[in-house]
């Protein structure tokens, strides 16, 4: 019986070959994009996981009060780890780590800048990173030793053995490798290519002893069955138990939210982060199949006419109802599963990218679940779905009723069924054009906003070597090249400032309230290079030295401190030190772009700074200016690789999850209205086929090609006019739910509106029209024959 | 076989109601050949489904084998069907999409015969139908002849009690129309006991008794000699 179900269906694909072409496409293309999905979906659920002791692991955050609001922060003191694992006897291990640095490397004539942490000697204890060579026991002690990953070994040494081997690191100190560890997979969140001992970072950095210093990640393991909230509770005051004047309340956030639930809002974890993507993305992959399916539908049914005799006429030779239902359903379960097959296709071709769009690096591998049960998995939910319908339809035929009027019955309620799905894809694909055109808008409103600086032609170049101390002499150069307008240093890269205090006080303040003030360190040029403006008092002077003691600060600190003239007003902090306003920088965005600028204050100290910043003049040859700025600065750190980043694409870097959610929109709205079309190019066609008797009545009758093409267009174009109206409503609450997660955002305009629907029409109408005009052109005499 | 009385069939539509069977009683006994004739909507056709247990009465009792079945539900009546009574149509009513050899094969598969036994009759029915020899063919590279002698092939592979047909020759030529109403003599005079509609007097002829049809009741029955 399987067999001639199978028969009969192949059968029926092979003689209908349109229908079945259109039919595969669009769903093999729903489901090659709801597997796409599922891939990254998977992806994301898989991070960090790998790591064996993955329900134990932690890392310690804390929450900070500020005038009642609450702030958490991954940043603990440098005293906290080793005093947690002496009183806290649920720890097993605990590391700190710095934030990750790159370091500059060299071995022999390789040059090679690589990323890597500082961490305590547990760090390879709790984390799986596979060692590959060397003693574990020894790793991250001794100060002067390294453990490399596999692919840094083999960048440097190739194929020698990388034990024992001596890399200079900052052209100046010697390092032997010690160990090598496996590469982490592309899924850990805690990601390097070298690690050396903590020791080296806190003997660098004195501010480490601190306890009110809040500057380094720390991790924990704990014991197997400890119970992570009597761990918090000892928590909560450890911090402020060692040094009654800090704030911090730590406590631990666990690796299994990392990574996709790491949203905290006023010291408590929302639930919310990446984990609304994944949601988002997974509703999306349901929402696209059911598109598909519902072409599937639709055209199954629309073409019963062809089929009804052949249910009549099995019922009369014995059939009952069930093995109707099996039959139609065996005819779509071949179906879905000859179109996962190509969609299987699609996604291996599709596949590198996609990587690209949502830079992952997902492999078209059997071994992941998404591919050995998600293919066959989607194959058989398409299938149900997409033949449930039908075959129920199908198979209720009455043989009697098909027999006599070789037609199924024109059911009022199958047609009625058949417009409201095609009004569903027709609501969904509208929906994803007014939403990438208003996320479309959102990302150009903030792009262009006023910044408050130039971020053009200012190139961004890391401090190595002895660039920080040859500073003047660097500009000097720089300048002499005719090719760069000005030069200075900062500690940050403007468009992200890093540090903060709450340490501020000056005369009058509120003693009860703590206002969290953004910090940055500059060189004196730093607010004429960035073309920022003063709002009131004066820049710094050339000579940093006569402004040690002096901070220019942005306007909304003016507005905090509320003195009609704050120049020359004293500010106080925790360490005693004295600092006196000397000027007020007019707003300019940083930190949150969406945002209204933080309170800050910019430090003259020319030597606490990271980055040389380096405005070229406007209208120059671009690659002619750099290659320029690399002699000069060859000239003065002649050991290391050259390297910059131009600021206006740390800027762009910013919209990431923007600009992706913006191209995912993007493919949806293209790839639903493809679907939809699909399937409406097929519903066209039968009712064409349908109708050509009445075509060729009507044309004797005098019709024009231009009436046939209306009346027969008429009915779909409704159809998409009516889903226009139901998916405004609905797509305007959803993106007014989006928008209102940004302070600075669009309003949503009605042409958006207008723009959408009026696309999806048009490109209706073109689907249509062209079965529309086929059938009127159709020679009468002929199609009044086929009855 | 078959024993009526009567049956009544009424369609309704929103304004009108159609009687399509009035009273209608009729026996038709085992091995007979009955031929039912009448004018267009005499109610022909509604008997023919109703006999063929595709369509139930609306009054009356039908008894199948001495079984009331005029109250069968769906699934029990095509239980009863497929056992027992074979088809064939005007248009012949092929599927388009099997061969020659799985269109005969269709209704063993409902009734659950074993494929080699499936086999065995098939080829048998085809080879005494003589159009063995299109077995591999579709049924629209037949002739209206080979068709209707498929329809009948497949009418009576189940080997059933009953084959009711509908207008068999309506859309033959007389040489090929003689050639299918000689099959179902043929097979008549094996001891399958047949019901034909027809208009054709001609085909009639071939029959043992012929029923008249007017208005939803019979109106004269002649006995053949």
């Amino acid at each position: 019986m399987i067999k001639n179900y199978l028969k009969i269906a192949w059968r029926n694909l092979k003689r209908n070959k349109g229908y079945a072409l259109l039919n595969m496409a669009g769903l093999a293309m729903g489901m090659a994009s709801a597997l796409l999905i599922l891939l990254w979906v998977n992806d994301e659920l898989a991070y960090d996981k790998f790591h064996a002791n993955y329900d134990r692991l932690y890392q310690f955050y804390e929450n900070q009060t500020y005038d009642g609001k609450t702030f958490t922060f991954a940043a603990m003191p440098g005293p906290f780890a080793p005093a947690a694992k002496q009183e806290i006897p649920e720890i097993e291990y605990i590391t700190r780590t710095d934030w990750g640095t790159r370091h500059h490397f060299s071995f022999g004539d390789k040059n090679i800048y690589e990323w890597g942490l500082f961490a305590d000697p547990d760090f390879l204890k709790m984390f799986s990173f596979k060692v590959l060579k060397g003693d574990t026991s020894k790793f991250l002690k001794d100060p002067t030793s390294l453990v490399i990953t596999d692919k840094m070994a083999e960048r440097f040494f190739g194929k020698d053995d990388p034990i024992g081997k001596t890399l200079k690191v900052n052209s100046d100190r010697l390092f032997t490798v010690m160990g090598v560890v496996q590469q982490p997979p592309v899924n850990s969140t805690i990601e390097f290519s070298w690690l050396a001992s903590f020791k080296i970072y806190e003997g660098r950095n004195q501010w480490l002893r601190n306890w009110g210093n809040n500057g380094i990640q720390t991790y924990a393991q704990l014991h197997e069955n400890a119970d992570p909230v009597a761990v918090n509770r000892k928590l909560k005051d450890f911090i402020s138990n060692k040094d009654s004047s800090t704030i911090a309340k730590p406590f631990l956030f666990g690796m299994k939210d990392w990574r996709l639930r790491s949203e905290f809002e006023d010291g408590k974890q929302t639930g919310g982060g990446r984990i609304e993507h994944v949601r988002l993305f997974s509703v999306i992959a349901l929402l696209i199949i059911i598109i598909a399916c519902i072409n599937f539908m639709n055209l199954a049914t629309a073409r019963s006419e062809q089929r009804a005799r052949e249910v009549g006429v099995r019922k009369v030779m014995g059939a009952d109802r069930f093995s109707l239902v099996r039959q139609f359903f065996g005819e779509s379960m071949v179906m879905s599963f000859a179109a996962v097959i190509l969609a299987g296709f699609i996604v291996w071709l599709a596949l590198p990218g996609f990587n690209k769009l949502v830079e992952k690096t997902i492999e078209f591998d059997f071994s992941n679940p998404v591919i050995w049960a998600g293919l066959p998995g989607i194959a058989i939910l398409c299938g149900v779905l997409a033949g449930s319908y039908p075959s129920l339809y199908l198979s209720s035929f009455n043989p009697i009723t098909v027999f006599r009027g070789m037609r199924a019955p024109r059911g009022s309620a199958v047609s009625v069924i058949r417009k409201g799905l095609v009004v569903v894809q027709f609501v969904i694909s509208i929906g994803f054009i007014i939403s990438t055109v208003v996320i479309y808008n959102q990302i150009k409103h903030v792009m262009n906003r006023q910044l408050g600086y130039s971020k053009d032609n200012v190139m961004i170049i890391p401090l190595r070597g002895g660039m920080n101390e040859h500073f003047t002499a660097i500009r000097n150069d720089l300048l002499a090249t005719g090719v760069v307008d000005n030069a200075a240093k900062s500690n940050s890269r403007v468009i992200s400032l890093n540090s903060s205090s709450g340490d501020f006080r000056w005369n009058g303040k509120d003693p009860s309230k703590q206002l969290l003030i953004t910090l940055e360190w500059v060189s004196p040029e730093y607010i004429s290079t960035m073309r920022m403006q003063l709002a009131a008092g004066r820049d710094f002077y050339p000579d940093a030295t006569r402004d040690s003691s002096n901070v220019i600060i942005n306007e909304t600190l003016a507005r905090i401190i509320g003195k009609p003239n704050v120049v020359g007003e004293k500010l106080y902090r925790e360490s005693g030190e004295e600092l006196t306003v000397v000027g007020v920088v007019k707003d300019f965005v940083y930190g949150n772009l969406y945002k209204e600028p933080e309170p800050l204050v910019l430090f003259c100290q020319p030597s606490a700074v990271n980055s040389l910043l380096v405005r070229l003049k406007d209208g120059q040859d671009v690659p002619k200016s750099t290659a320029a700025v690399e002699s000069v600065i060859k000239k003065h750190a002649p050991a290391y690789p050259f390297e910059f980043r131009f600021m206006d694409e740390d800027f762009n870097n910013r919209f990431k999850t923007e600009m992706l959610t913006r191209e995912l929109s993007k493919w949806f709205a293209i790839l639903t209205i493809i679907i939809s079309c699909l399937g409406l190019f097929g519903l066209a066609a039968y009712t064409a086929e349908r109708r050509t008797r009445e075509i060729g009545i009507r044309k004797v009758l005098g019709a024009s090609v231009t009436n046939m093409v209306v009346l027969l267009s008429k009915d779909f174009l409704q159809l998409v006019a009516l889903a226009s109206i139901l998916a405004f409503p609905l797509s305007y609450w959803l993106m007014h739910n989006w928008l209102d997660d940004y302070a600075y955002r669009i309003n949503i305009e009605w042409w958006v509106f207008v723009l959408a629907g009026g696309l999806a029409m048009l490109i209706a109408l073109l689907t249509v029209s062209f079965q529309a005009i086929k059938a009127a052109l159709m020679n009468p005499v002929k199609s009044l024959r086929t009855e | 076989m078959i024993k009526i009385k009567d049956l009544e069939k009424i369609y309704r539509t929103e304004e009108v109601e159609t009687v399509a069977l009035n009273k209608l009683s009729l026996e038709v006994k085992e091995g007979e050949f009955v031929a039912v004739m009448g004018p267009s909507g005499c109610g022909k056709s509604t008997l023919l489904n109703i006999l063929g247990l595709l369509d139930d009465p609306d009054g009356g009792s039908f008894m199948f084998n001495n079984i009331e079945v005029a109250h069968f539900n769906e699934r029990k009546r095509a239980d009863l069907r497929k056992h027992n009574i074979g088809f064939v149509f005007q248009s012949f009513n092929l599927i388009d999409e099997l061969t020659v050899f799985e269109n005969v094969e269709l209704p063993l598969i409902y009734t659950g015969v074993k494929s080699a036994e499936r086999k065995k009759r098939v080829e048998e029915v085809l080879d005494k139908m003589q159009i063995m020899h299109r077995r591999n063919h579709y049924p629209q590279q037949l002739s209206g002849g080979q068709q209707q002698r498929v329809a009948v092939a497949r009418a009576v592979v189940n080997r059933p009690k009953l084959i009711l047909a509908d207008e068999p020759t309506g859309n033959l030529d007389s040489s090929n129309g003689n050639e299918v109403m000689q099959l179902l003599t043929d097979l008549n005079e094996q001891g399958t006991t047949i019901v034909m509609v027809t208009h054709s007097e001609h085909d009639a002829r071939y029959s043992h008794r012929i029923i008249r049809m007017l208005d939803g009741q019979t109106v004269l029955e002649n006995i053949m000699v």
